[in-house]
């Protein structure tokens, strides 16, 4: 971030800093002052609960990592191709893959999810709820990864095509060799990025009865009455989203080093 | 039609939306020729370059590369274009691969050529260009001279019958220029066809055979690089070879 000044980073620093330190003595004073210290902790940090609930929700964490692996591998190569549809020389491909970018990103995921799992079953199609949930996730994410494919291949230098075609290589040879290799290092950052949203939107899935983290933080809250399994379930995603939130931001830190 | 020229270029237009940047180019290069194009900026040097390759396509008109026809869509615009290098002004060498990967990208990709083969002969051509140590380096650590050097030897891994080169020096440092232009020279000698586009009138004189002068599209004088420069015949000429000429 070097469009922000030293100064700035400095003055935003203290503003968080002092706006964290005021919520804390803000409750600390409201738990304290009116003695609701010992509720909140029974309603939300609540040891015994925790204990009996972390394993099975925490069983839950390979669900999510699952599906959000799988899908991400489909969201790649769809997300990929749409790109190049995008881009085609041919209006109407361009005009197909533009149409599908629009309407899919101007439609919320939750309810592409209730449209592919309920559509998939009214159509008579075999697909179990995890490959229902991939399929949705792919559909949504295609589009908007598409666009980054988009825009890392057209921040290639148009000299790039040309001179690789001069060598007498075709388009798609010329694509693959010279243009989404130094594409695909641009679209590094922001595809990890959206790797996280990905990860953290397959909670949504838990609506069509995926077996994971949220779907079952919200049955032991359904029979503990209790917040605690979904503080449960948030630790859960911290497990996997800071460690991965790190690595994207020492991968980036590399990647522009090297440029 | 004739299959004694390398290249024929009969009647050639070029329009980009309403302008008109061709307006009906004939042109005829032999074998081994030499042939400097000069001409004020928007004259349509470089969009004539560019049609010969196809990187534009003509609008109008005919351009035959050893007897192909490029603009006839039922030509093989990617086997044709094995037999022309061009060489930009840009450089435009692919900057996430070494230089030895620069040049053997096409000759593999292309021609399936063994890694081997190419490589070897990639050094050889490096060899010629006077960069075989660079061989392992990245374009972004090689000076601009350096990276054109190799844009040339990159053009000559596919073996090309003709090369074009569109203004090659003007993005360099003056004290780069030379050490291009002596490469360019070699390969003059050593026999290729040349259709250069170039501000180098010292390099014209040298080396070209003939040489055109281009003006709003067309053709305007076309004779040898001596004469042109010494007796231009048209306003135009006289106007541009009297500004160009008073500083060598």
């Amino acid at each position: 971030m070097k469009v922000i000044g030293d100064r700035w980073k400095k003055a935003l620093w203290w503003a968080g800093s002092l706006t964290a330190v005021g919520l804390i003595a803000f409750g600390i004073v409201y738990l304290v002052k009116f003695e609701r210290g010992q509720e909140f902790v029974d309603e939300f940090l609540n040891w015994k609960i925790f204990k009996e609930t972390f394993w099975y929700v925490f069983t839950g964490l390979r669900i999510t990592v699952t599906v959000a692996l799988v899908s991400e591998v489909f969201i790649l190569v769809a997300g990929l191709l749409v790109a190049l549809v995008r881009i085609s020389r041919v209006k109407l491909f361009r005009g197909l893959a533009a149409v599908y970018i629009d309407v899919i990103r101007g439609i919320p995921l939750l309810l592409q999810i209730f449209i592919v799992y309920y559509g998939v079953a009214i159509l008579g199609l075999k697909m179990n709820i995890f490959w229902a949930g991939v399929l949705a996730l792919t559909i949504c994410y295609a589009a908007y990864e598409a666009e980054i494919f988009r825009a890392g291949i057209e921040s290639i230098h148009k000299g790039q095509m040309e001179a690789a075609r001069s060598l007498g290589m075709g388009y798609f040879k010329a694509m693959r060799f010279v243009i989404l290799p130094q594409a695909i290092r641009n679209v590094i950052p922001p595809l990890s990025n959206e790797f996280i949203a990905l990860l953290k939107d397959t909670a949504l899935l838990s609506v069509i009865g995926l077996a994971e983290i949220t779907r079952r933080s919200s049955e032991m809250f359904g029979k503990k009455f209790n917040i605690t399994p979904f503080v449960v379930g948030a630790v859960c995603y911290l497990i996997v989203t800071i460690p991965l939130m790190r690595l994207v931001q020492y991968v980036n830190k590399r990647l522009s080093v090297s440029d | 039609m004739n299959n004694d020229y390398m290249v024929e270029i009969v009647e050639l237009h070029k329009s980009f939306g309403h302008h008109e940047v061709l307006k009906g180019v004939n042109l005829r290069v032999k074998p081994s020729e030499v042939l400097v194009v000069v001409g004020p900026s928007g004259s349509g040097k470089s969009t004539m370059l560019r049609c010969i390759n196809g990187l534009e396509s003509a609008s109008g008109g005919h351009i035959f590369i050893e007897g192909m026809d490029i603009t006839d869509h039922r030509s093989d615009i990617n086997v044709i274009r094995q037999k022309v290098g061009i060489v930009f002004q840009s450089f435009n060498l692919f900057p996430h691969l070494t230089t030895l990967r620069n040049i053997t990208l096409a000759p593999v990709k292309v021609r399936n050529m063994e890694s081997e083969e190419a490589e070897e002969k990639a050094l050889r051509l490096l060899d010629r260009v006077g960069l075989r140590e660079k061989a392992g380096a990245y374009p972004a650590h090689l000076s601009g001279g350096q990276q054109q050097r190799v844009a040339i030897a990159r053009a000559l891994a596919m073996d090309p019958d003709l090369m074009l080169f569109d203004e090659v020096t003007s993005a360099l440092d003056p004290e780069l220029v030379s050490e291009v232009l002596d490469v360019m020279k070699d390969l003059a000698r050593e026999g290729m066809t040349m259709l250069v586009v170039t501000h180098e009138m010292g390099f014209a004189k040298e080396v070209g055979d003939r040489l055109i002068f281009m003006d709003d599209g067309l053709i305007v004088e076309e004779g040898p690089p001596e004469d042109i420069f010494t007796n231009p015949k048209s306003p135009r000429a006289i106007d541009f070879f009297s500004k160009i000429l008073s500083h060598l």
